[in-house]
């Protein structure tokens, strides 16, 4: 007889971690396309409004948040006490489980590769590739904020990162970057979040609601 | 306690003013009697040119505060001003325009900055001097030789590497660019370039670049001060060099050789139109209501956010006026290829091509997000059919579930 038990697959680190990471993301995205391409408020006098200087501090407000969440990601991944996670961000690189993992997706095959690992092949280097995509918004976005609050933390990142400023030719370079980077995100999250509920319907494990309660179903033989 | 932490910090303070004061003073003892006598008395050029006393000490204190200096150095500067044209000056220009020099030696109305570019001791400059042909390489020989390691080098224009550098000859003997260069800065006691184009290549080394153009350190492997601008402001350069005389070294730099003391802060900080950027005011199109009010000019392309300049303060033509104050927005040409990095130069970044035709990030972005969206539509259905039947042998719960979508 098999039996359908629930385990504990995330720590509430772990999703506290994704939603506050989910929330800034979707948060800048939004006020960074403001930022892009902003829209002028012509009603009232100029002392009384000050909309765009809102939106920059939502921005640069829920960057810092970001910025200090994935620090909080990376020590999670390498020291979290529930499951410190940094080698199954490795699980692409078995070949066989890869390419099966795609036969999968494409629905050629009706059943997944079997692996220990807590990621997938194909999601282990989503993943990873996220946290590089978070990475690189973060430098830009710390060096894009130095350029013009020269205090406190701002200023000690962009004497740091300064010279990938350089490096890239200017900030002008630096912003293009930014912005391309944000579309990456929207194309991750439409996909990300297709194949959670996918995940949830194929394999019925309840992957959606795990990433809030923790706990994921497994079958087990009895 | 922190009223003694703060007399403590004011007597350092005081003492590295005072050490540094030393410093300059015996270096411009050193400096009167090394170098030779100014070739113009700077206060009789000053007179005869409307300037009074008055304009010269306001001028003085201007310069004091702009190279981040207590007024005690105020006596100083004006020092270093009077014995400047004492400092042996080798003027080179290569793949440019001229522009610089036009710019700084023709102002209708020169300031003490432009008259003092005017007594400059210039050993050697292709556009100014009397001598042609071999005397004119002979004046350049003679001054590489008599002030080896004193002399200034300051560079006009980008040097082509292309063809080997044959894009560019110049003189009697027709060196390249190149040579040239490599000969007077290698016994320079220091490499100023001038302008954008020495600076960083500007528009000569815009892609697609056919003649392989580049800045001074790029094609030479050297690090140079680069005095940023297409044209530069006259401010930048003097004081820059007054800062060489006063302390017989160059200002601190930025990543990019760009004198800190000068393109330190950003445009956009310094805007006067920033308070109408904060309050989401922007000029939509040339000539409109916003732009008849004064708005920030980000929307018809202002690259201000993205370039270090001090124009917006000591702004052009005996301050009369800048570009935004005119209104037109930042081109960004004090940046490092600015011509591919800041176009469309009438249109935000954000519009930027991304090399293909008229395809900006948007638009790609756009179409990607489509494309996912419609191929998310065919995976979802082709799994509800795939998996239609899949185990669904003891869960009750899922079957309804199926029901339901
Ligand atoms: C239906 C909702 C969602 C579910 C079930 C879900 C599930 C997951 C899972 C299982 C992971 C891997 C766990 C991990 O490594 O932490 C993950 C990672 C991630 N998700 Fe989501 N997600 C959802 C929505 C979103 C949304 C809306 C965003 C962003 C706006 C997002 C952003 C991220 C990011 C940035 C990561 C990678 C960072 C990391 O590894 O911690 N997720 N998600
Ligand atoms: C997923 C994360 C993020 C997204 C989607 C995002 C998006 C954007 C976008 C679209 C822009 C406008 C760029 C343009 O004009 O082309 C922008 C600007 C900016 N972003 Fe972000 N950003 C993110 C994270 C961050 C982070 C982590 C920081 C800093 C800590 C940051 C700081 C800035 C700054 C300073 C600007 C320029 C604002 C200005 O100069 O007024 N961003 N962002
Ligand atoms: S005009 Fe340009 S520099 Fe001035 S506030 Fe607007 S964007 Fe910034």
């Amino acid at each position: 007889m098999e039996k359908i038990i629930s385990v504990k697959e995330w720590s509430l680190a772990i999703r506290l971690n994704h939603w506050a990471m989910a929330c800034s993301i979707f948060i800048l995205i939004v006020t960074g396309f403001y930022i892009a391409t902003p829209f002028t408020i012509g009603q009232g006098e100029t002392v009384d409004k000050f909309f765009m200087g809102h939106v920059r501090f939502v921005h640069l407000l829920f960057g810092v948040i970001l910025v200090f969440l994935f620090i909080w990601r990376i020590y999670l991944a390498l020291f979290s006490r529930f499951h410190a996670d940094w080698k199954d961000f490795l699980a692409f690189t078995n070949i066989k489980n890869f390419i099966h993992q795609i036969k999968f997706y494409l629905l050629v095959t009706k059943e997944g590769p079997q692996y220990k690992t807590l990621y997938g092949p194909l999601q282990s280097l989503a993943y990873l590739g996220l946290l590089f995509m978070v990475f690189v918004i973060c430098v830009t976005g710390l060096i894009l904020m130095g350029a013009g609050y020269d205090a406190g933390f701002s200023s000690v990142a962009y004497t740091i990162l300064r010279p990938v400023e350089t490096l890239l030719g200017g900030l002008a370079m630096v912003r293009t970057i930014h912005h391309i980077f944000t579309w990456f995100f929207i194309l991750f999250i439409v996909v990300h979040i297709y194949m959670a509920f996918w995940y949830d319907f194929v394999l019925k494990k309840g992957t959606v609601s795990s990433m809030i309660s923790g706990n994921i179903f497994k079958k087990v033989k009895e | 306690m922190a009223k003694g932490m703060n007399s403590e910090y004011k007597k350092m303070i005081d003492k590295q003013y005072r050490d540094l004061m030393k410093h300059c003073q015996s270096h411009m003892e050193q400096v009167e009697k090394e170098l030779p006598e100014p070739r113009e008395n700077l206060h009789e050029l000053l007179e005869k040119r409307g300037v009074s006393r008055r304009d010269f000490v306001k001028w003085t204190s201007a310069m004091t505060v702009a190279l981040m200096l207590p007024p005690i150095f105020k006596p100083l500067v004006a020092k270093a001003a009077e014995n400047f044209s004492r400092l042996p000056v080798v003027w080179l220009h290569f793949a440019e325009c001229t522009g610089c020099s036009e710019a700084f030696l023709r102002a209708s109305y020169p300031n003490v900055d432009d008259i003092l570019l005017e007594t400059i001791s210039l050993e050697y400059h292709e556009t100014l001097m009397a001598a042609s042909g071999d005397q004119a390489e002979a004046c350049l020989e003679k001054a590489i030789h008599d002030f080896e390691g004193k002399f200034i080098c300051v560079i006009e224009g980008a040097l082509p590497r292309g063809l080997n550098g044959q894009y560019l000859r110049i003189g009697p003997k027709g060196k390249t660019g190149i040579e040239i260069a490599k000969e007077v800065t290698s016994k320079a006691g220091a490499v100023i370039c001038i302008g954008s184009c020495s600076a960083f290549g500007n528009i000569q080394s815009a892609n697609p670049n056919p003649t392989d153009s580049v800045s001074i350190s790029k094609a030479l492997g050297i690090s140079t001060v680069n005095i940023a601008g297409c044209p530069p402001n006259a401010v930048n350069f003097t004081g820059t060099l007054l800062h060489y005389l006063m302390f017989g070294g160059l200002p601190a730099l930025d990543g990019l050789g760009r004198p800190i003391w000068a393109y330190g802060k950003r445009i956009h900080d310094y805007c006067e139109r920033r308070p109408h950027y904060d309050a989401s005011e922007f000029v939509e199109e040339w000539g409109d209501a916003g732009a008849l009010k004064g708005w920030c000019l980000y929307k018809v392309g202002c690259k201000g956010p993205y370039t270090y300049a001090n124009c917006g303060k000591v702004r052009f033509n005996d301050g009369i006026s800048w570009p935004i104050m005119a209104g037109h927005g930042c081109i960004g040409c004090t940046e490092p290829d600015f011509w591919d990095t800041m176009a469309p130069l009438e249109k935000p970044l954000p519009d930027k091509s991304l090399g293909f035709t008229d395809a900006t990030a948007d638009k790609v972005g756009i179409a990607l997000t489509a494309a996912t969206a419609a191929g998310i539509a065919v995976h979802a259905a082709a799994s509800v059919i795939r998996h239609r039947n899949d185990d669904r042998v003891n869960k009750p719960e899922d079957l309804q579930e199926e029901k339901h979508d």
